[in-house]
């Protein structure tokens, strides 16, 4: 690295949480680091969540350190809206290929928002899982980093419209923005790539998508957060009444080989927490929890036994088959396997927790073939000394604290190639 | 509180479960996503889930006194939706054969009947039976001075191969003894579902109950309440009725002589005759049920379902009893001799084998079932099809 006098680079594909944690670590180590994210911010998963388990801070606070770290880092470099599209070579030289799509708007942006108002199209809120709809030209979140709009060129009718541009008092709109490729040698790669929640309209019977109040555990985070479609107020989406009963309906497409087969690991303690976040808003309100077991290993063990002490909160130890509805309310359906009788829950909210599917970067290899997943569709690690570093979510289901674990990890031996490599 | 269990796991019995069709017994790990996706499961006591354990842990004796076992009707909804293709429907068929063969008395009969092994074995004994019945004739005939040519009232095609007398005192007599096996069968059950349900008040009398059984066997009801495989009700409804019509007219044939009802009755039908009509109608009905069944266990297989020995047997047998009366049917009427003597004769063994193996295979579930649904009744663990309104919740009974 500084000692060899050749430039050592890591490319960090991924930037949410393990991605960013890799590229800090790898930079104050000394090595320059590319961290390349799809999205046109940085904070992936975590910044739509509302709080952390176990101990339920707001994820705003440990970013806020990680992006100052970002930011003041001269070895990093953030590339938003970008993607691996091709590696040639191979451990301690490859030679990458970066697609840029353009955000239309530069660095000039204040996020003052003027734009916004001027911007005649709406588009459905992707960082609010479709709760609501932002304009075409929109700041991704309040905590957005890099804090700059962005265009989703899908939605914009482009320069025949241009209202935007006349209304940005900056000049920092370029509708002629073209995508760029961007070339790079590099010594590893580490690939923090995350995951996407299930697609809960796949699952039978459960009325995802049918029926408006079932929601998933990640959209009951945005409801749940202060920024996010109803400022932090969870209520009904059909009618935005409070609410006085939920079901938690554990295991939502998941240990399922007709749909997810894998245990996705921390639905259970995403559940637990949520429960809180109902008993902290209703400290009336009747909480049915239906799982098949309750995963919660270690020390989040005694979270979970916090929340049985609450009198309001049932666990009920059977899958949830059926759902149907019943005015807005909706009936939930289980075999209670303890008392082994039917139980049916008439509830005004269902969570369903759905669980992690890894998201790989569809790249391809010079080489023929692409990254190397397990049957479920996590990356796997290569044996040997691989410059090929899975990492986080997209290697295993995994909570925060053990992304941040993993990518401490990653780093290191992303180091040791790029050691490897000058020692040649 | 409930009384201390002891364990008594028969690992004898979850092999034989195993082997019969519930191979996948082992991958449940006991979500009950089946009990709740089951279209018949009862909110009090519903199934698979807990008879899924009870297997696994080889509780012969609980499944054995199980009225839940025999209101499943392997319809598919459950496997289709076991998030681990444990396939409880087939697990829960694998059981009931294994009820059948615990119950049969000779038991051994039962455990012929569910190896492919004894196939043999098992169908030499009707033709030996048979033919022994035939090598007697002419000694019993001589003994007690009778012929089978002497009765007037019967002009009887086939009497030189067996005589009247002899068809109805050979059939009758195993039909007595299928029976008396079948009833003390159906007591050690019933018996069964007593002792292990000491809370189980009867709430609906007897015969109500046996009647509210019956309508609900002779209308299908819960059986056509399966999704999944909906075929299914049809077929044996076809084949069902299809059976009731010929034993109806079987049973006219047979009665014939002592019957006060039939004083001119005239033996061969003519082809136009409502009885030969009948058993023709029948018989069609019961082939193309037969033909029903055999497209959705090979549909079913294709979506890893699985069909046992003792299924397959079955339908072979009754499709054989069927093709070897229509065969025999149209021998007789092209005159075909001496073959249609032989189609005959392969025919009555047929229907022999299903006659006299009918409490030791899979035939029995009629009588179980039906045995079953009336217990299930009586309790009130099933509510008969005249209770049930449109998706109302189930009333209390006060």
């Amino acid at each position: 690295m500084s000692g060899n006098g050749r430039q050592r680079t890591i490319l960090v594909a991924g930037g949410g949480i393990s991605g960013i944690s890799a590229a800090i670590e790898a930079s104050e180590a000394g090595c320059q680091v590319v961290l390349v994210e799809k999205e046109p911010y940085l904070g992936g998963r975590v910044v739509q969540m509302h709080q952390y388990f176990p101990k339920l801070c707001p994820p705003t606070c440990g970013l806020e350190i990680n992006f100052r770290r970002l930011r003041t880092s001269p070895r990093i470099r953030c590339l938003t809206l970008a993607e691996v599209e091709t590696i040639g070579g191979g451990p301690g030289h490859y030679q990458v290929t970066i697609r840029r799509r353009p955000r239309m708007v530069n660095r000039k942006c204040t996020a003052c928002g003027a734009c916004v108002e001027a911007c005649p199209v709406e588009r459905p809120d992707a960082f609010n899982y479709g709760m609501g709809t932002t304009r075409a030209i929109y700041l991704p979140h309040p905590m957005a980093f890099p804090l700059q709009y962005v265009i989703d060129t899908d939605a914009c009718p482009g320069a025949e419209c241009g209202k935007c541009v006349a209304a940005c008092p900056y000049q920092a709109i370029d509708l002629e923005m073209q995508s760029e490729t961007i070339q790079l040698e590099v010594q590893a790669v580490i690939w923090a790539t995350g995951w996407e929640p299930y697609d809960a309209s796949k699952i039978e019977g459960l009325g995802f998508g049918t029926y408006p109040n079932v929601i998933t555990n990640v959209m009951m985070e945005r409801l749940a957060s202060s920024n996010g479609p109803t400022a932090g107020k969870i209520q009904r989406p059909s009618d935005g009444q409070p609410i006085q009963s939920v079901a938690f309906v554990q295991c939502a497409g998941s240990r399922d080989e007709n749909y997810l087969k894998h245990c996705s690991g921390v639905c259970c303690m995403a559940s637990l927490k949520q429960a809180r976040y109902v008993r902290e808003q209703y400290p009336d309100a009747e909480i049915s929890i239906f799982y098949i077991d309750i995963r919660t290993p270690g020390r989040l063990e005694d979270f979970y036994s916090e929340i049985q002490k609450d009198g309001k909160v049932q666990l009920i130890k059977g899958k949830v088959a059926k759902i149907s509805e019943d005015g807005g309310d909706l009936v939930v359906e289980a075999e209670d396997t303890l008392s082994g009788e039917r139980v049916t829950r008439k509830v005004n909210l269902v969570v369903l927790a759905t669980g992690i599917v890894p998201q790989g970067a569809e790249v391809r290899f010079e080489t023929g073939g692409g990254l190397a997943r397990d049957e479920h569709g996590f990356l796997t690690e290569e044996q040997g000394l691989s410059g090929m570093l899975p990492v986080g979510c997209a290697k295993r289901p995994s909570e925060v604290a053990g992304c941040v674990r993993d990518a401490t990890g990653a780093a290191l031996k992303a180091l040791h190639i790029c050691a490897g490599s000058g020692c040649e | 509180m409930p009384q201390p269990y002891t364990v008594k796991p028969d690992s004898q019995f979850l092999r034989r479960v195993l082997d019969q069709g519930g191979a996948d017994l082992k991958q449940c790990f006991q979500c009950a996503t089946c009990s709740a996706v089951c279209e018949l499961s009862r909110d009090g006591t519903p199934f698979p889930r807990k008879e899924m354990i009870w297997a696994q842990w080889g509780l012969k004796d609980r499944l054995l006194a199980d009225p839940d076992v025999w209101l499943c009707y392997q319809c598919d909804d459950c496997s289709t939706h076991c998030p681990r293709g444990a396939r409880p429907g087939d697990v829960l068929a694998a059981v009931r054969q294994e009820v059948i063969q615990e119950y049969a008395v000779p038991r051994f009969l039962g455990r012929w009947l569910s190896q492919p092994r004894y196939l043999p074995l098992a169908l030499l004994v009707p033709v030996v039976l048979l033919g022994l019945a035939m090598l007697l004739r002419s000694p019993i005939e001589g003994a007690l001075g009778i012929s089978g040519r002497t009765s007037e009232k019967i002009i009887y095609a086939y009497s030189n191969l067996l005589p009247h007398w002899l068809l109805i005192s050979f059939f009758g007599l195993f039909t007595v003894a299928t029976v008396v096996a079948m009833v003390a069968g159906v007591r050690r059950f019933w018996g069964a579902m007593r002792a292990a349900d000491p809370d189980g008040q009867a709430l609906r009398p007897l015969w109500p109950s046996i009647t509210a059984a019956l309508k609900d066997i002779f209308l299908h009801s819960h059986f056509s309440r399966c999704t999944t495989e909906q075929g299914r009700s049809l077929a044996h409804l076809l084949v069902f009725y299809g059976f009731a019509a010929l034993s109806l007219v079987a049973f006219w044939v047979v009665t014939a002589a002592i019957n006060p009802l039939t004083p001119r009755f005239a033996y061969p039908f003519n082809f136009w005759s409502p009885w030969r009509m009948l058993a023709n109608l029948g018989g069609l009905a019961v082939l193309a049920g037969c033909g029903l069944m055999i497209r959705d266990r090979v549909l079913r297989a294709a979506r890893g379902g699985r069909s046992s020995y003792a299924d397959w047997l079955l339908l072979g047998t009754v499709l054989a009893v069927v093709l070897t009366g229509l065969a025999s049917e149209a021998a007789h009427y092209a005159r075909w001799d001496p073959h249609r003597h032989v189609i005959y004769f392969i025919h009555l063994v047929c229907v022999f084998t299903l006659l006299m193996y009918l409490p030791y295979s899979k035939l029995a579930h009629l009588v179980y079932r039906a045995t079953a649904m009336v217990y299930a009744i009586r309790t009130g663990r099933v509510r008969p099809a005249e209770d049930r309104g449109d998706g109302e919740p189930p009333a209390q009974s006060g």
